[in-house]
């Protein structure tokens, strides 16, 4: 008698496993090939083209010299001879970590803040958006000629109004201002994806803990903050990934500079393929960027692995 | 609630209002700025009120915007509707047709392309367009956009998919339907608005390029970004027409953007956050 009621039972969650995983509709159909085909042209053949640049010591500048092929020396000259590879990676790694700690720490205040109910919630959750849709370019200009300026920046005319002295802060501490900038465009994606993760703390876990006697601040960082681990995860993750694509607003804040305090890998890149046009070592660097690129892709593809099939 | 507790929430309400702005001063500022004379805006202390003007935008536009409005329009709109031509297929594809396993393969490859740094390809790619003479044309940028973008458009796609029943599929099929048909007539009016909103992201990722724009585009179709970087190092000294220049630059993002906010999470997650 037992065994018959739970027999339907198991039977309905048989064929619940069984139509999310199963064979979809079995119909043959060519519909996702262009798109597959376009990716594989426009993106894995040219990467295959770089791979063969890479190769060859080739410079734009000198038709005469041809592009003989000379192995892994373009490599070899990147790791162990070039005076500007390993800072620029260091300068790269300063750069993402920055203005993740930024993002995490201020996107968490903000998130949490505008979790609360009150008046004008709404608006705020919606204007704070603003500085993620700005074209960088444009944020950088108004950064760098706005806000940083030493004659005629806001910071400065706060920093004189109490009394100290006008800080050229772009040729001073061109990192951190890069850093800042940076941030200030993406704590919005932080507050977002944070915002999608405490609407999905359950309330009942909250009031339970709260019952038990916990203080809030004892709910925040024993149950609200770890719950949220999946969305720092993702937010880290994806963080990474764009922030290391950061060209325009190095180029139009720093150049790069002074010297080469700002230049990360893209910039790198690009100086090295559009200065000098030594497309062979540029192309070395960028697979370098690829290598980079696919550690963390690794790390997002086993999460995004678990994602697919947990949630779906 | 006590006293106290009710300060205490008032205290919090201001304090995060006081933050937004404060966050938000970059962004207010330039909009203010660009409203200002030259002489105002380049006063020692910053000038909150003053008789505004339209001047500004006038000249911005005098500058010609309009060409470089075109070719940011173009080059955008284009590349997002090829886009969607190719990606929203796929997107079906992959959730109402393909097999469990390589759907999952094909997502891990189109999600690879998308996370490739863009300075790995810009080197081969750049040679590529010499040869073929698609440097500095609206082809040549709707080329890389399109790849920008299909990525993009398809994991929103089957995100939005995922969401359709597959009964409702099937059962169009059984009625007779042909997979193109499911899909325009059964599949997208259910996700129109998912679709809607990934098709505005991907107008706003081209529309927002710079990396590609500066390097593949000279004299012929710049784009708007390019208009911006060309006009600080060339008239540093007009810091309020840059403004108005940066402010309208700035409008259709911003737009695009708010409107499809509550999609915004998806699109940047690839849909590990809804």
């Amino acid at each position: 008698m037992a065994m018959r009621q739970v027999e339907p039972e198991a039977l309905m969650s048989l064929n619940k496993v069984d139509t999310s995983k199963k064979v979809r509709n079995p119909l043959r159909t060519w519909m996702h090939l262009p798109a597959i085909l376009y990716l594989v042209l426009l993106t894995q053949i040219p990467f295959l083209y770089a791979l063969w640049t890479s190769l060859h010591s080739w410079n734009l500048l000198e038709p005469a010299l041809g592009k003989p092929f000379v192995g892994f020396a373009n490599y070899s000259y990147e790791l162990l001879h070039d005076p500007e590879f390993w800072p620029v990676v260091e300068n790269t790694g300063k750069l993402i970590f920055g203005s993740l700690v930024v993002c995490i720490v201020v996107g968490t205040m903000l998130a949490l803040l505008l979790h609360r109910a009150f008046p004008g919630r709404n608006l705020l959750r919606t204007v704070i958006i603003i500085p993620f849709l700005i074209t960088p370019s444009v944020s950088a200009v108004v950064w760098k000629n706005l806000i940083l300026s030493p004659s005629f920046g806001l910071i400065n005319w706060v920093v004189t109004t109490l009394g100290g002295q006008p800080v050229p802060w772009l040729s001073r501490f061109p990192m951190l201002s890069v850093i800042g900038i940076t941030s200030w465009e993406w704590i919005p994606f932080f507050v977002l994806v944070l915002t999608a993760g405490l609407q999905s703390v359950p309330d009942e876990i909250i009031e339970a803990a709260h019952v038990d006697g916990a203080n809030g601040a004892t709910v925040l960082w024993r149950i609200v903050l770890p719950f949220l681990r999946h969305y720092y995860e993702v937010a880290v993750l994806l963080g990474t990934i764009f922030i290391f694509q950061t060209f325009g607003k190095i180029y139009i804040a720093t150049a790069g500079g002074p010297g080469i305090l700002t230049t990360t890998l893209p910039y790198y890149t690009y100086q090295v393929a559009f200065q000098h046009w030594a497309v062979g070592q540029a192309a070395t660097i960028g697979v370098f960027g690829v290598i980079l690129a696919i550690i963390f892709a690794q790390i997002m593809v086993r999460y995004f692995t678990r994602g697919v099939e947990g949630a779906e | 609630m006590t006293l106290v507790q009710r300060w205490r929430t008032r205290g919090l309400t201001v304090l995060t209002y006081v933050i937004v702005i404060i966050y938000l001063v970059p962004a207010l500022w330039m909009v203010l700025t660009g409203f200002k004379t030259e002489s105002q805006a380049y006063s020692s202390i910053p000038t909150l009120l003053f008789k505004p003007t339209l001047s500004q935008f006038k000249l911005a536009f005098q500058s010609g915007f309009g060409g470089y409005l075109t070719h940011s329009l173009m080059a955008s709109l284009i590349s997002t509707g090829i886009a969607l031509v190719l990606g929203i297929p796929a997107a079906y594809v992959m959730v109402f047709h393909m097999p469990y396993k390589s759907s999952r393969n094909t997502l891990f490859f189109v999600l690879s392309t998308r996370f490739m740094p863009f300075a790995a390809i810009i080197v081969p790619l750049y040679i590529l367009y010499t040869h073929l003479h698609l440097l500095d044309t609206i082809t040549g940028l709707v080329l890389v956009y399109t790849s920008m973008n299909l990525p993009l458009i398809i994991w929103m796609g089957r995100s939005y998919f995922l969401d359709i029943p597959h009964g409702i599929i099937e059962a169009s099929r059984i009625d007779g339907c042909s997979p193109w048909q499911s899909l325009l007539k059964v599949a997208l009016p259910l996700s129109s608005s998912g679709i809607t909103a990934s098709a505005l992201l991907a107008i706003i990722f081209a529309w927002n390029d710079f990396f590609f724009a500066v390097n593949f585009t000279f004299t012929n179709v710049p784009t708007l970004p390019i208009m911006v970087s060309s006009f600080m190092t060339s008239e540093s000294l007009f810091i309020s027409k840059l403004s108005a220049l940066g402010t309208l630059v700035t409008i259709v993002p911003v737009a695009l953007g708010l409107y499809a906010q509550r999609h915004l999470v998806r699109g940047l997650t690839a849909g590990a956050v809804k």
